[in-house]
């Protein structure tokens, strides 16, 4: 049946892409200064760093668990990469690379637990998330770094394409394309997905499902860390409160992006496009209510509805399409 | 007025691109067992969900008590007095018996809250009715597997139900519980007024305890309410298949007293086998029988390290070694395990059969940098995928679409591409139609032929007797006899059953 349609049309991606249209359109006619070069520009700032933590826990996701660390984590790896930068005087390659690794480390920690105890990563990193943030409150005594490096938060505000896009927006979508290869086209990818599918089958065929479910935790907080290095680059500093108290304002983009995106909550199924897709959606919407100026208060709310409605179209996708391809 | 409590006349239902029953008769006489036998995908399954209210009919007509019904659920059918009792359980584990006989309608006191007590007594009746030695407010997770299969029935009972549909009954029952079952089955029909649907693919049962047959065959009638005194097995096969079945036999001479290739050397575990002796010739087949609870399964998992040996050796080749996982058992020394449970342990049913037939290869395949692509992997399986005939519309086809059949299949087509020298194969074939099943004991013999070594578990004693070499009984997680397997079905289920009864 339906032959003629081609395949893409019938995904997720294609609906989330219309919507993502539909949304353009509407907030062009109805607000002012939507499709201005400033707005565009700020938009790809933030729009940089939602996809990032939203693959940060689309990776988790990937496993059938979850990452509430993510936030405290990637702030605790800026954070660092800021002691590094204007305390240690490192340059500022080295710093990235260390605070990539401090990242992975936090989130092998997450992993490790996880897979050890057999306790949900639910409860394991609600644990982290106050040990990590906590522990960098105290080493950092709740200030700032605001002397870094000016080539670093230059980087940050360089306006590239006419002067349209962030230089933080390439990053992510270069990260997109990275993760897509790698859940494609690597052995490792593949056994990430089946890992994450059946546990059960995955061990019994050979693979090991504990040293898969680590690598996906070390990924994400890898992109958490990462997200926290493009957060410091965009305001110019590395601050303890950029991510809100614990980290909470990245976890209702992380979850709302891949989740839109047509990642499967029980795992199995990755959506790397779904879930850049996704974070632009959730940036839109967030961008276009602020100009409309219905308020804060309004904006949570409707991020709060799109949210469950996004989680009771998961339930609908576990029994619908699961029959498109795993990785897309 | 006829005597049929349930007809169906020139069912047809069609399906997107299929026709799933194609002017299909059955009729069901009151106080009578009738078999509904057919291959996977003939169209029982269509058959029962039409019967049962899941399914609509395109065309044609469905009589109860002569009086036409169409059901649009499973509700309506079940107050009608048609109950279908499931291969996989429908009880709720955590509850008592009693809560789950009278669940539809939980007795209240005064108050409004369940009265435990009319709990109690109501579903000793049905209980008892069966004779069947259970108090009502046993948990239900604390029966044997047997008796959750009888409280199934109690349940179906307990709705006042005429028609009985069993589905698979026997799949996971013993021998003895097996006959017990079908005591009980002629006693509810003798006394209770039931009528019987039995679907099976064991047809030893459906000539111990069936009056009439139906047979499907690509959603048509191959015979109709046929007497089973003018069937026979022969005859019964080729009503399914089409064609005469192939009686086949493993004929090989493996010198017992060759060395050892794998040597399980007084092994205890911690899942609580003792001193588990046993060794695998290279290209044999082992048959390890015993009743389900014997702790057959348990041991294999315990050799390719899920669970913990406490004491003991395994030797491969007369090495020591030392098996931490699966991965290990795969990439060092080349042991594979089919599963008996293919939709939990086997398969990855979200992903498509490429991912599924490739997962062990993967890492023999992969290229510099961890690369490979799906053409590397397709080129690697295809071979196995074809000569095991899978059918598919494409490698894209996500495996739970797939039929039992193939879906075992692939299971095993995963672990021929990954070459092992040795495979612990697990009931092959639970739920698999007979021209499957047949393919797949060639395909077992064959591979041992080329050298393959096997350990084979079934409880299925004349799949067991026609594939061993030799045979080795355990019983309460202990080895209880060993036997060389002269293929002869008495001599060898005999000497089989007295070391389990002993």
């Amino acid at each position: 049946m339906n032959n003629k349609i081609p395949n893409f049309v019938k995904t997720n991606q294609f609906g989330l892409l219309i919507l993502v249209i539909v949304f353009i359109c509407i907030f062009s006619f109805s607000t002012d200064g939507f499709t201005s070069r400033f707005n565009i520009y700020a938009l790809s700032r933030v729009v940089a760093l939602d996809i990032m933590i939203g693959l940060a826990m689309m990776v988790v996701i990937l496993t059938g668990g979850l990452n509430l660390s993510l936030g405290a984590l990637g702030v605790s790896a800026a954070m660092f990469g800021g002691w590094c930068m204007e305390s240690m005087g490192i340059p500022i390659s080295i710093t990235i690379i260390l605070v990539l690794a401090f990242g992975s480390f936090l989130g092998w920690i997450n992993g490790f637990v996880t897979v050890r105890t057999g306790v949900h990563s639910f409860i394991v990193t609600l644990a982290t998330m106050s040990i990590y943030f906590g522990f960098m409150t105290l080493l950092t005594e709740a200030e700032a770094f605001r002397k870094l490096p000016e080539a670093f938060t230059n980087f940050g505000s360089l306006k590239l394409f006419n002067k349209y896009i962030s230089p933080l927006l390439i990053i992510s979508v270069l990260t997109c394309f990275v993760l897509y290869y790698i859940f494609k086209y690597t052995d490792i990818g593949r056994k990430l997905i089946a890992a994450g599918a059946n546990p059960d089958a995955a061990e019994l065929s050979g693979i090991s499902v504990d040293r898969m479910f680590i690598y996906c935790h070390m990924l994400s907080g890898f992109l958490a860390a990462l997200a926290g290095i493009m957060l410091t680059a965009r305001i110019g500093a590395a601050i303890p409160s950029m991510a809100g108290h614990l980290g909470f304002d990245w976890l209702l983009p992380a979850f709302l992006a891949p989740v839109l995106g047509g990642t499967l909550l029980s795992g199995g199924k990755v959506t790397v496009f779904g879930t850049m897709l996704g974070a632009i959606l959730v940036t839109l919407i967030n961008n276009g209510l602020y100009l409309i100026d219905v308020g804060e208060f309004w904006v949570r709310f409707f991020l709060g509805i799109i949210l469950l409605g996004a989680v009771l179209l998961d339930r609908a996708r576990e029994y619908f399409t699961v029959k498109n391809s795993i990785v897309s | 007025m006829s005597d049929y409590i349930l007809e169906l006349n020139n069912i047809t239902k069609n399906f997107p691109g299929v026709k799933a029953l194609d002017n299909a008769n059955f009729k069901l006489k009151k106080k009578s067992i009738h078999a509904l036998l057919g291959e996977n995908g003939a169209g029982k399954s269509t058959l029962i969900k039409i019967i049962t209210g899941v399914y609509n009919q395109n065309e044609g007509k469905l009589f109860l008590n002569n009086q036409e019904k169409s059901f649009s659920s499973p509700n309506e059918a079940m107050n009608a007095g048609i109950s279908v009792v499931h291969q996989e359980r429908n009880l709720i584990r955590r509850f008592s018996v009693g809560e789950n006989l009278m669940l539809t309608n939980l007795p209240k006191n005064n108050l409004g809250l369940i009265d435990y007590n009319t709990v109690a007594k109501e579903s000793k009746k049905w209980l008892d009715i069966m004779e069947l030695d259970i108090d009502p407010n046993t948990i239900v997770s604390d029966l044997t597997v047997a008796k959750m299969q009888l409280c199934e029935i109690a349940k179906a009972l307990s709705l006042e139900s005429k028609i009985l549909l069993l589905d698979e009954p026997t799949s996971s029952l013993s021998p003895q519980d097996t006959k017990n079952l079908f005591a009980l089955l002629k006693r509810l029909v003798a006394e209770q007024n039931v009528s019987i649907v039995f679907v099976s693919h064991k047809l030893e049962e459906v000539f111990e305890i069936c009056d009439e047959v139906t047979v499907l065959r690509d959603g048509k009638n191959a015979c109709e309410s046929e007497q089973i005194t003018n069937l026979n097995r022969q005859k019964l096969v080729k009503l399914m298949i089409g064609r005469d079945e192939q009686i086949i036999k493993s004929k090989k001479d493996i010198d017992f007293t060759d060395e050892n290739l794998l040597d399980l050397q007084s092994i205890n575990t911690d899942l609580g086998h003792k001193n588990i002796n046993l060794n695998l010739k290279k290209g044999e087949i082992l048959g390890l029988y015993g009743l389900v609870g014997a702790g057959r399964t348990e041991l294999i998992k315990c050799v390719l390290g899920l669970d913990k040996i406490n004491s003991g050796q395994i030797l491969l080749n007369n090495k020591e070694i030392k098996i931490k996982s699966p991965k290990d058992a795969l990439e060092k020394y080349k042991i594979g395990y089919i599963s008996e449970d293919r939709k939990k342990e086997g398969l990855i049913l979200m992903h498509d059969v490429l991912s599924n037939a490739g997962i062990t290869v993967w890492s023999n395949l992969k290229k510099i940098l961890s690369f490979l692509n799906d053409n590397i992997v397709y080129n690697k399986v295809d071979p196995y995928v074809k000569q095991l005939e899978v059918k598919t519309p494409s490698y894209q086809q996500i495996v739970s679409n797939l039929s039992g059949g193939n879906q075992q299949k692939i299971s095993v087509a995963k672990w021929l591409a990954s070459g092992t020298d040795i495979l612990f194969i697990d009931e092959p074939t639970v739920g698999i139609d007979i021209k499957t099943k047949s393919y797949l004991h060639e395909l077992i013999i064959e591979l041992s032929l080329k050298g393959t070594s096997i350990i084979l578990i079934t409880s299925d004693m004349p799949e067991m007797i026609s594939l061993a070499d030799r045979i080795i009984t355990m019983k309460d997680f202990k080895v209880v006899g060993e036997t060389i397997n002269n293929h002869s079905y008495e001599e060898m289920s005999s000497s089989i059953m007295s070391n389990i009864h002993e």
